[in-house]
């Protein structure tokens, strides 16, 4: 059903889109932290993650997610996120990331807002 | 700049973010360094693992944990000093520079502490949503799929398991429904004798059924339901920062109370499969009585020279037996009573098969014992071995004084005669369908005015009483004889009360037709 998560790049003018497929456990965490940092490096300022192939996530998982939204406060930039199932909208929205990062319906509202 | 004023400007200028992010210990450790002429430093504090860091300069390479022997200087409190140099220093910093240190790293820690605490009072609201949420999918979902998937994913995450599987009871084994995280064993007999340290809805780490092979720490709980399993949830690995440990006590609590809710949900998807199955068959026996009700006539052809009436009351919806009549060449008419082998749908369809043969028969031949042989060829070739039928056929030309009939294994139909006599129309061959290349016999026998006849099913003369009695061949001829001059419509009528009063409640065990028939 769900193996080991895997992740695609698109980069675009302002806005990197990292897609998601898989489990954001502590691997998959790490997975996108490694990502989101090279991406900051590279002087992408707004990222959005689309959860499209993600059904899953654990609380590592979380604890990386935020410490990505941290670091992205920090470089003065903005994590977003997109097409997420109802149960992972609701676990960001107890968490506390949906008030550090915004949570969009679809990749095309949220690139068009984040634009 | 020397160190003893920095520090206070440095806590004039920290906002509260530079203290909880750990900006301020940073700054003052790299003010540290450059008053000792140090490359780096970093403070780590006293953990049950060792020295873990919390805050190194901004050129510090330090690990996460101090290797064990590093050479550290004490600052107040349990926190130690590492210093990257070509002369490390031998005696603890100056005092400001040491409680600016020790007071920053106390700081940053209490706030991390504060955002664990944060994190995991938030992480027991998802939770209690979760098992919620897992209460309501239980209540509301009955597709067993979305099911099997809703508990595997939340018992998994909230578990924070590495792998999971879910495995549904099938037949003689259990059958992997999901997984996630990596294969799982596809499938395991019922039998397995790893099954044997599974108690049901208790979770438990040593069941050796290596469901998740590879796994260094799973975890399995049956899901029972009244002490039946109905399938296994396994889960495996619990993460962590910095790698997979064993599950605690909680959290084999917790997937408990999942395989609780996974019981329950998967009763209540099976018993609303059931019910939609239930539900079709019915419908399935409803269009299938429709159908039996156009085969089956409203009314038989009666006229001035010859009065026809005909009962049928079937066990099911769907009945075994069949009547009807058919208009022959030359102006005759045949009346046909059959009787199928067991009841329900299978019987119906047999039933309607029978009724489509023989009206495409009869359009084009005389009733003969050829056309009784081809009949016969068509409904074994046309049915299962185990399905035949009784058959008996009269062919009444009200005009002629005799009657030809058809008898294939059936009971033998009856004439009872104005004086009382009975004369028997006895089977000449094996039923339908029961033999292919049987033959047949057409007989004829006297019909005039005032003769009765009775073609009947063996649900009648086969009608128990209580005391396990046969109403038989014999209480019918009775029946008859006594109301041979009745109106048609009432010996009908009173032959259904007598049986009914025979039965005394008894349940009726086949299939009841009769008809009638008598030469004005």
């Amino acid at each position: 059903m769900t193996d080991s998560l895997k992740l695609n790049v698109d980069r675009r003018d302002g806005v990197a889109v990292i897609y998601t497929d898989g489990y954001i456990n502590n691997q998959g965490g790490e997975e996108i932290a490694k990502v989101a940092y090279e991406l900051i490096d590279e002087g992408y300022k707004v990222l959005l993650l689309n959860l499209a192939g993600t059904k899953i996530v654990n609380s590592i998982g979380i604890s990386i997610l935020i410490e990505i939204i941290e670091r992205m406060i920090e470089v003065e930039g903005r994590l977003a996120f997109c097409n997420l199932t109802p149960t992972i909208d609701k676990t960001f929205h107890i968490m506390g990331l949906a008030q550090y990062s915004s949570i969009f319906p679809d990749e095309s509202t949220a690139v068009e807002q984040l634009g | 700049m020397t160190v003893k004023t920095q520090p206070w400007s440095l806590l004039e200028e920290a906002s509260d973010r530079d203290w909880e992010n750990g900006t301020v210990l940073c700054r003052a450790l790299d003010l540290f360094c450059e008053s000792q002429g140090a490359r780096a430093a970093a403070v780590f504090v006293e953990g049950q693992n060792g020295y873990e860091l919390v805050q190194g300069s901004q050129a510090s390479k330090f690990a996460s944990l101090l290797p064990a022997g590093a050479e550290l200087l004490e600052l107040p409190g349990r926190f130690r000093l590492a210093v990257d140099g070509d002369q490390p220093l031998r005696h603890p910093p100056d005092a400001p520079i040491a409680l600016l240190l020790s007071a920053a790293a106390r700081l940053q820690r209490l706030h991390e502490r504060l955002k664990e605490q944060e994190f995991a009072e938030n992480y027991k609201v998802v939770t209690l949503e979760a098992l919620y949420d897992v209460g309501l999918a239980v209540a509301s979902t009955l597709d067993l799929e979305k099911l099997c998937e809703e508990i595997l994913l939340r018992a998994v995450s909230l578990l924070d398991a590495r792998r999971g599987a879910f495995y549904l009871a099938d037949g003689g084994s259990y059958t992997l429904r999901g997984t996630i995280g990596g294969e799982a064993r596809p499938s395991l007999p019922h039998d397995d004798p790893g099954l044997q340290a599974l108690e049901p809805g208790a979770g438990t780490e040593r069941c050796g059924l290596d469901l998740l092979p590879g796994a260094r720490f799973p975890l399995t709980v049956a899901i029972a339901y009244k002490g039946k399993t109905k399938g296994l949830l396994a889960v495996a690995d619990k993460e962590s920062r910095t790698g997979v440990g064993p599950f605690s006590e909680p959290d084999r609590r917790a997937l408990e109370l999942f395989a609780t809710q996974a019981a329950i949900a998967l009763e209540n998807a099976n018993l609303h499969r059931q019910a939609l199955e239930k539900e079709r068959l019915e419908r399935e026996m409803q269009l299938a009585a429709e159908i039996q009700r156009g085969i089956l006539p409203a009314r038989m052809p009666s006229s001035s020279a010859l009065e026809i009436v005909g009962w049928n009351r079937p066990t099911r919806q769907v009945g075994g037996d069949y009547y009807g009549s058919v208009s022959l060449h030359g102006g005759a008419l045949g009346v046909v009573v059959a009787d199928v082998t067991g009841k329900g749908m299978p019987a119906a369809l047999l039933v309607a098969t029978l009724h489509s043969a023989l009206h495409l028969l009869l359009e084009k031949r005389e009733p003969n014992a050829d056309l009784l042989a081809t009949l016969n060829q068509h409904i074994a070739e046309s049915s299962s071995s185990n399905k035949f039928i009784t058959m008996i056929l009269v062919d009444v030309d009200p005009r002629a004084d005799a009657l030809g009939y058809l008898n294939a294994g059936h009971n033998p139909g009856l004439v009872i005669r104005p004086d009382g006599s009975v004369e028997e129309l006895r089977a000449s061959g094996l039923p339908l369908g029961l033999l292919r290349g049987a033959t047949y016999e057409y007989r004829r026998v006297p019909f005039h005015p005032g003769d009765l006849v009775c073609l009947y099913s063996d649900g009648i003369t086969e009608c128990t009483s209580p005391d396990d009695e046969e109403f038989g061949e014999k209480r019918l001829v009775s029946f008859l004889r006594e109301r041979r001059i009745e109106p048609l419509s009432e010996i009908i009528q009173e032959l259904d009360e007598a049986v009914t009063r025979f039965a005394a409640g008894q349940p009726q065990g086949d299939d009841q037709t009769v008809v009638l028939l008598r030469r004005a």
